[in-house]
């Protein structure tokens, strides 16, 4: 079968490709108009979805409930309708306790909507717990070049597993910002091979961050996601000292280093000049046993 | 008003059980006699993640060792740290297990209270502050998601369109009674000796459920979050 780049698709197309045939059920669909009331204020055409579609699907015959962005509407970016979608849904999964994936693809807040969206965020966030708590599973699939940023960024990594694809980002400043803030020697946004070392899939899976690291093809991203449909990852105080634990080793580890090439050195890549190339799949078989 | 002013006029003499160090605080303190633990920023900080390690390092340590207390975060920061290498070792996972250990918190019965005190903008705001069960600021704090000028120099649109629409959708306003109207804040309270009263009642009053949507609906800042989310909860009973 060949491939389908899932980085390539529309929100929609993702929907479909990653869902049993003809499953997908969309909640308030562009025909119920639930738009931005900001954007036409402000000299903005409208998305009749707001940039995120919503619904219930199945995999594998199991239900769950999915999001997915729209990162050609206004960057993916998170305002007060598209936030309260996705709180609904994820307060939906609660009730459900039904797994929910989220297909991210997101800078973040919609700056044109100001607070409203950030706040949205803070809710989602605290939703996302709220399915946690209710041992129903969030997913968050990360594989578009946009990625997920800024609160977006915030939000994936509160969810209970991160499928990443190479393509995919996962931070919170942007490389323009950063740019801006320690200047073009420090980090220059138009080098990509430096962008993605630094917040790409690679990288995030590396590091531990993400759970999966599957190829840019939608049957890949399909199966990475069904392996982790499972049960949910419980906020426990075991659970958090252990995260505690590896997040202070990391900062430990690498308190000294500047490159990324060194980071993945250090966590089994033998040749990264080589690796960079490699699809997700050869990457991970790839992997040198990490050092303790 | 600065952190050694403000936390003294917050706790009185139990300040002195807080410490602050690069821009952290951790500690615990009482508030009109009850004991709490307090977690913050202090000065405009940018959180990193050392910052945000040590923060969550301070809530494991009330888990562990002081069940139920309530924690009390005051938030004083610009945002978090635009660094290169802070995104290369994941911020937004330092991020993400301060939150979740919050959460661990919450669902042990610690009562999470937050006031701005100074600037509580973005992701720093975002990352603690927003996540708890009661969320309060002061009438000076600087909160929102940026200020105006530099909304304008995003989205390029002029600062004095965005200042006219402001008049009438507050979520473009920047400050705390805007931000209260689109329901971020439950109050907004001024800098004066009312506070630990004030702190202790809100301290008794918070309960675990988010209303957020529900007060920007009631005060009419955001005014479409609440309906839209019932619509998703209703149509997906269907």
């Amino acid at each position: 079968m060949s491939r389908v780049p899932y980085h390539e698709l529309k929100a929609r197309e993702r929907l479909a490709a990653i869902v049993d045939p003809g499953s997908f059920a969309e909640i308030l669909p562009p025909p119920a108009r639930v738009m931005s009331p900001y954007l036409p204020k402000l000299g903005i055409p409208v998305a009749f979805d707001d940039g995120l579609a919503i619904g219930r699907a199945t995999i594998d015959g199991k239900p769950i409930y999915l999001a997915a962005q729209t990162g050609q509407f206004v960057g993916g970016s998170v305002g007060e309708v598209h936030s309260a979608k996705l709180v609904g849904l994820l307060k939906a999964a609660a009730r459900d306790r039904l797994p929910c994936v989220l297909l991210i693809e997101s800078g973040g807040v919609r700056l044109h909507e100001g607070s409203s969206g950030e706040i949205g965020i803070a809710e989602a966030i605290r939703a996302v717990f709220a399915c946690r708590a209710a041992g129903a599973p969030v997913i968050a699939v990360i594989g578009s070049d946009i990625g997920a940023y800024g609160g977006m960024g915030i939000l994936s990594a509160c969810c209970d597993f991160r499928v990443m694809t190479e393509h995919g980002r996962l931070g919170i400043s942007g490389p323009i910002v950063i740019e801006k803030w320690m200047g073009k020697a420090a980090y220059d946004s138009a080098d990509r091979a430096l962008v993605w070392k630094t917040s790409g899939g690679k990288t995030r899976y590396l590091l531990g961050d993400a759970n999966a690291l599957v190829n840019d093809d939608t049957a890949a991203v399909r199966a990475g996601i069904a392996r982790l449909l499972g049960p949910a990852s419980p906020v426990t105080l075991a659970a958090i000292e252990a995260r505690q634990a590896e997040l202070a080793a990391r900062l430990e580890q690498f308190a000294a280093v500047t490159s990324p090439e060194a980071i993945w050195q250090a966590r089994g890549v033998t040749d990264p000049a080589a690796a960079t190339l490699d699809d997700a799949e050869t990457f991970v078989a790839s992997l040198a046993p990490a050092a303790p | 008003m600065t952190t050694a002013e403000l936390l003294p006029l917050l706790f009185g003499e139990s300040a002195a059980g807080i410490t602050v160090t690069d821009q952290i605080l951790t500690g615990y303190a009482t508030v009109a006699g009850q004991d709490v633990a307090v977690l913050g920023t202090a000065d405009g900080t940018y959180i990193n993640n050392a910052a945000a390690l040590r923060l969550s390092a301070h809530v494991i340590e009330v888990v562990k060792t002081r069940p139920g207390l309530p924690i009390v975060m005051l938030v004083d920061s610009a945002g978090q740290e635009p660094n290169r290498t802070a995104e290369m070792l994941g911020l937004a996972g330092y991020f993400g297990h301060l939150l979740a250990s919050l959460e661990l918190a919450r669902n042990q019965s610690h009562r999470l209270l937050t006031l701005a005190t100074g600037k509580a903008i973005g992701g720093a705001f975002i990352c603690y502050g927003m996540f708890a069960d009661a969320i309060y600021a002061l009438d000076s704090a600087s909160v929102g998601l940026m200020p105006v000028e530099a909304m304008a120099a995003v989205t390029k649109i002029p600062v004095a369109t965005l200042e006219e629409l402001s008049k009438t959708l507050p979520a473009l306003e920047f400050g705390a009674e805007p931000f209260a109207l689109l329901g971020g804040v439950k109050e907004v309270w001024p800098t004066d000796a009312s506070l630990p009263a004030k702190l202790a009642a809100a301290l008794a009053s918070a309960t675990t459920e988010d209303d957020r949507a529900r007060l920007g609906k009631e005060r009419g800042g955001r005014t479409l979050a609440f309906d839209v989310q019932q619509r998703v909860l209703a149509d997906s009973a269907r």
